[in-house]
Formats: structure tokens, sequence, C-alpha cells
């Protein structure tokens, strides 16, 4: 760099300096032959630039764009919220409390299962999707959270 | 009728509206593009930048504040895809390609002169496509991606900071060292001293 004014010079032409640095540049310019010199390239540079070819990118990429965006998974929330509709809850209940009379009826001894407690069925419900790591987004900070918190159920 | 802020079509992108990302898409993707095929040089590698920064930006939808410009997110998005993605290697900076019989050998993908100019004219603007192609390939990454932000889109020297992570003081230095650079291939290119182009 030869001048201290010269990395100012793109700025200036830019109109991107702040009203004090500008009226020294000016001032600066009318003393300064290679600083002239500088902003002239400058100048011509940019208005030689609109010349340039236009890139446009293929229509084909809206297409693959949203196909990508449909393929996606829904959100954890969103998929947790799903499984937990009394349509899918309902059933789920109705199994468990069958194999509850079915082990009653057995007169086998077992470990009690406490089927009218809809929170143990949703967090089983809850966990084997969680712990299904291909279909959970693992790079959403969301899921993460809420991942933890079952985890931290569990341990409950 | 007013059209609707991108900033409100964010909102319901965040909340899994699908429409409103097409909507959002057809906004911004030319301006992605461009950006992605300054960076690389490459107009089939730009086609996939592309993709995948849409991709990315419906996934991180819900990390945009409203408070920002949507446009400065976005290509705090782009930046940090394509530089990623250099850095990894999966992309190298080719700026090979640059007529239209080229790019269609290469892919089908068209880096075309403005419509209804002369075949003379036509010829000129592909000399000064590999002038600034040059100039492109031999910059910095955060040289180039701050170059393209405000010579193809007009961002203003703020924004491009935001999008950069960076301070308006080092943006500054780095939009005069790139616009000098492609100062000079142009140059060359009028002296007829500009090297033949050369493949990556």
């Amino acid at each position: 760099m030869s001048c201290m004014f010269e990395e100012d010079l793109t700025a200036y032409v830019d109109g991107e300096l702040p009203p004090a640095r500008r009226a020294e540049v000016e001032t600066h310019l009318g003393t300064c032959a290679e600083c002239r010199q500088t902003e002239a390239l400058l100048r011509r540079t940019l208005t030689s630039l609109p010349a340039l070819p236009e890139f446009k990118p293929s229509p084909d990429t809206r297409r693959a764009v949203l196909a990508k965006v449909d393929a996606l998974p829904l959100p954890l929330r969103e998929r947790l919220k799903a499984l937990l509709r009394p349509s899918v809850l309902v059933p789920s209940l109705g199994l468990a409390a069958a194999m509850g009379v079915a082990v009653l009826v057995t007169g086998q001894e077992t470990q009690s299962v406490d089927v009218t407690d809809a929170g143990t069925l949703e967090l089983a419900a809850n966990l084997e999707l969680v712990e299904d790591y291909d279909i959970v987004g693992l790079d959403s900070s969301e899921d993460l959270e809420v991942i933890e918190n079952l985890h931290e159920l569990e341990v409950q | 009728m007013e059209p609707e802020s991108d900033a409100h079509i964010m909102q319901r992108v965040a909340a899994g509206d699908r429409k409103a990302f097409a909507l959002l898409f057809d906004r911004y993707h030319a301006s992605v593009a461009r950006f992605a095929f300054r960076f690389v040089g490459d107009p089939a590698r730009a086609e996939e930048l592309t993709q995948d920064i849409f991709v990315k930006l419906y996934r991180n939808a819900k990390a945009y504040k409203p408070t920002a410009q949507f446009k400065t997110f976005l290509f705090r998005v782009a930046t940090n895809h394509c530089l990623n993605e250099v850095r990894r290697g999966e992309y190298r900076v080719s700026h090979t390609p640059t007529s239209p019989q080229e790019d269609a050998e290469e892919g089908g993908v068209d880096v075309a002169a403005p419509e209804g100019d002369r075949p003379d004219e036509a010829v000129a603007g592909r000399e000064l496509e590999r002038a600034v192609g040059e100039a492109l390939k031999g910059m910095s990454e955060r040289e180039r991606a701050a170059f393209t932000m405000c010579r193809f889109e007009g961002m203003a020297y703020r924004d491009i900071a935001e999008a950069l992570e960076a301070s308006e003081a080092a943006v500054k230095s780095l939009i005069h060292r790139a616009t000098l650079a492609v100062a000079k291939k142009i140059e060359e290119l009028q002296a007829g001293t500009l090297p033949a182009r050369s493949r990556a």
C-alpha cells in the first residue's frame, strides 16, 4: 500500500464512508495523483461489472429443493403430538389393559404394570421414538432438548 | 395489497409451512445461486450448493429472529455453508466453464449473456467473465464472499459484516482488496496480457 488513504478508496466510491472521513478522502484526492488513478480504476471496474453474463440456475433446482424438504421428517414435537392423539393412545391403552387382564386370568405372579397411567405409556412410546436416531433430527437443538428431558424422566 | 414480508413468511416456515417456504425460495433462489456460482465458479456445483443452502434454511428456520434482515440471515447461512463445503474439500474453486457451450457440455447449466446482446457483446461478456473468474479464484474465501455480496447482490457493508460475522472495518478491507484484484485482471484483459484460461 502506497498511501494511507488507499484502503478507503473503494468504500469512498461505494458511498460507504461516514461524512467526516468522506470529506478527508475528497480533500486528499485533490492532492494525490496516485489515489486519483486508483479511484478512476475502481470506478471503471464497477461500471464494467453489469456486462457480466448472468448465471441462471436450472429450473430443476426448485423441484429438487422442494422434494428434499418434503422428504425431511416432521419435527419431533409434531411427531410426538401425532403419537399422543387419542386415536393412537386409546388403542395402546386398550392393548395394555388386555395384556394386564390376561396376566391376571392365567394367575401368574408378575410385576405390576400400571395400565391406567397414560404417562407411562406415553413415555414408553416417546422413548422408542426418540431412540431411533435415524428418525430424530439430532442437529436440532429443540429435538435434543426433548430427548434429554425424556431420558431424565426415564431415570426417575 | 402489500407483499407479505420475508420475516412473516419465515415465521410460517418455522411453523412447518412448506408452501411459505416455496414462496421464499422463489424470491431468493436466483440470489443464492448467483452467490454460490461466484463462490465456486462451477455451475453444476453452484446448483448443488443452492439446494443444500435452502434445505439448511428450512431446517434452521426457527433460528431466524424477525429483528434481523432476512437477506442477511440467508447469506449468513449461504456463506457458512459454502465456506464449510470448500474447507471440507467437497468443492474446489474452479471458475473454468464460462461459455454457454462449455456449460451445456458440463451439465446443461446456463451462464447466459444478457438477453438482446449482440454477438460481439456476448464475446466481450464472456471475456470479462474470464477475467473476473480468474480474480475470484485468486481471492481468499472471505474476500470472495464479501465481494459477491457487495457487487452482485448490492448489500451494504453493514449487512455483509453481519452475514460474515466480521467487523465493518474488516469488510471494508476485504471488499477493497477484492475489487482491486478484479480491476487488475480486467486491466490485463484489456491489455491482452491475461493468461489463457487455466483448468483447475
